[in-house]
């Protein structure tokens, strides 16, 4: 047996075994394993042949991870729905950190100007950024919704309000961070990560694939500490009114913008 | 104790403002004089509130204006105003941190920062230094109110506005706050407007009085104000026990 098949029947035998398990134990949850297995299976078998088209026709890289991009900054942006033009804001802060982490790393040398280097490296930045714009974005909202009152006592003690807004957003940012500073701090000891594994599997070296997920590792702690701080300055302007007021994004939304005092 | 002739600190001149698409206040007009003590008298979901924010710069209104010592308060420093008209919330919020941090947060070098400038304040407020070095955020629902009052004291407000400072408190530390704030009024010169529905206190402390009706202020003597306060909470209660009389809607 060809190891394609082998990988095939092996797959599939997973997936049935946890679907069994699933059904034996009254999980409900036969039918969606089986739904996201096989889903899974179609869209790496449509990546796989658009990556194919990708290496063959170099410019479709730029569109390819265009694409990445913004499908990136709509599941971000629908997940900060109480930000005005969250989906904008999304963009912003996942594009311009992961896109220019990836032309440092390609203009340096760190990879190749292949489509076969860009798209994956460009892949992963964009994912930590989506990831870290989503939390931190998140966690913001949420403990601005619950402390205004917070927020008004420190007005009221004469801080303007970016100095109210900043222990906020200091501790979405922080939160923002836990898995990619968990990741780097754990790499290779409680998981190899998927670069590393991908290099080793293709014929690398240990050691160069050791370097190129070093590489790619501290990327994205600089990649979603920006995705981070962009999200959370973009929330706080949002916040922030003339006359150091700040109007929270669910009362924005429910009101008319406020005025200067006459 | 001061009088009708003392200087004007705030003049509000026909404030209106709604929110969350509810018209609060629609053309409110009063006036809180230095040295005295105006108290403001309504019923919850009035304004009151949304009056003291917008004295202190924390909301902006819709229409109107807000005059502190003639000047309208768009062409103030926002920072520096909230430092001069201090606010004293319904729910006084505790910073992370022990009660002189507190009480300290946001004084520059140029304030008097001292343990005994923070005590002073906390006795001001009914509290002793013993406090200074408490969780603040581990402090009762009274001993903050307390504190709340002392930290916005620090601050040396020229005005400073109450949000139902007894909320909290028994009667004999509401007595002793009512005491300090006349004192605070009468001795060191603040002008000071509060909000209260609890009229046996406001009677208690105030110079002036104003009641809130249908988001306009009503100024008057303070016995004649609270009395009507006190006439429309007893309409409000009967009402409400029985709802079919005449003075249901």
């Amino acid at each position: 047996m060809s190891s394609a098949i082998a990988q095939v029947v092996a797959g599939s035998a997973f997936v049935i075994g946890a679907a069994l398990l699933a059904w034996r134990y009254e999980l409900g949850l036969a039918r969606p394993l089986v739904t996201a297995a096989v889903r899974a299976g179609v869209q790496l078998a449509a990546v796989g042949a658009l990556i194919a088209l990708v290496f063959r026709v170099p410019v479709l890289a730029i569109a390819f991870v265009a694409v990445m991009a913004t499908t990136a900054a709509l599941t971000s942006g629908s997940r900060l729905r109480a930000l005005p033009a969250a989906r904008r804001a999304a963009a912003v802060a996942i594009a311009i950190p992961a896109l220019s982490a990836t032309v440092i790393l390609l203009a340096v040398g760190a990879f190749s100007w292949t489509p076969r280097a860009a798209i994956p490296t460009a892949g992963i930045l964009i994912g930590g950024a989506m990831s870290a714009t989503t939390l931190t974005g998140r966690r913001l909202l949420e403990a601005l919704d619950t402390g205004g009152d917070e927020l008004e006592t420190r007005l009221s003690l004469g801080d303007a309000a970016r100095r109210a807004l900043a222990p906020f957003t200091r501790q979405a940012i922080q939160t923002g961070l836990i898995p990619v500073i968990d990741q780097t701090r754990s790499v290779g000891l409680v998981a190899l990560p998927g670069t590393f594994v991908g290099l080793l599997l293709g014929g690398a070296s240990p050691a160069s694939a050791a370097r190129l997920q070093f590489t790619v590792l501290v990327a994205l702690l600089a990649v979603e500490l920006l995705s981070a701080a962009i999200v959370a300055e973009l929330i706080a302007r949002a916040c922030i009114r003339p006359g150091e007021r700040i109007v929270l994004p669910a009362e924005a939304a429910a009101a008319p913008p406020a005025v200067a005092p006459g | 104790m001061g009088s009708e002739g003392d200087p004007v600190g705030l003049e509000v001149r026909e404030l209106s403002i709604a929110r969350r698409g509810r018209a609060v206040l629609r053309g409110a007009s009063l006036t809180v004089r230095r040295r005295r003590v105006t108290v403001i008298v309504a019923p919850s979901g009035a304004g009151k509130s949304t009056l003291l924010r917008c004295c202190n710069g924390l909301l902006a209104p819709d229409s109107g204006e807000i005059l502190l010592d003639g000047a309208p308060l768009a062409s103030l420093e926002a920072t520096a105003l909230r430092r001069r008209v201090g606010l004293v919330g319904q729910l006084p919020v505790m910073l992370h941190g022990t009660v002189a941090e507190n009480l300290a947060y946001g004084l520059s070098e140029h304030d008097d920062r001292s343990e005994r400038a923070l005590t002073r304040a906390l006795e001001e407020a009914g509290l002793d230094a013993g406090f200074l070095a408490r969780p603040a955020q581990a402090l009762s629902g009274g001993e903050r109110a307390r504190v709340a009052l002392a930290r916005a004291l620090t601050r040396g407000p020229e005005l400073l506005l109450l949000d139902e400072p007894t909320a909290a408190l028994d009667g004999a530390i509401a007595a002793r706050i009512g005491e300090t704030l006349r004192r605070l009024a009468h001795t060191d010169g603040l002008g000071i407007l509060l909000a209260t529905h609890d009229l046996a206190f406001a009677a208690t402390i105030a110079d002036d009085a104003v009641a809130l009706r249908d988001g306009r202020a009503v100024e008057g003597a303070p016995d004649e104000v609270l009395a009507a306060a006190e006439a429309a909470a007893r309409a409000g209660r009967s009402a409400h026990a029985a709802p079919t009389s005449e003075a249901a809607p």
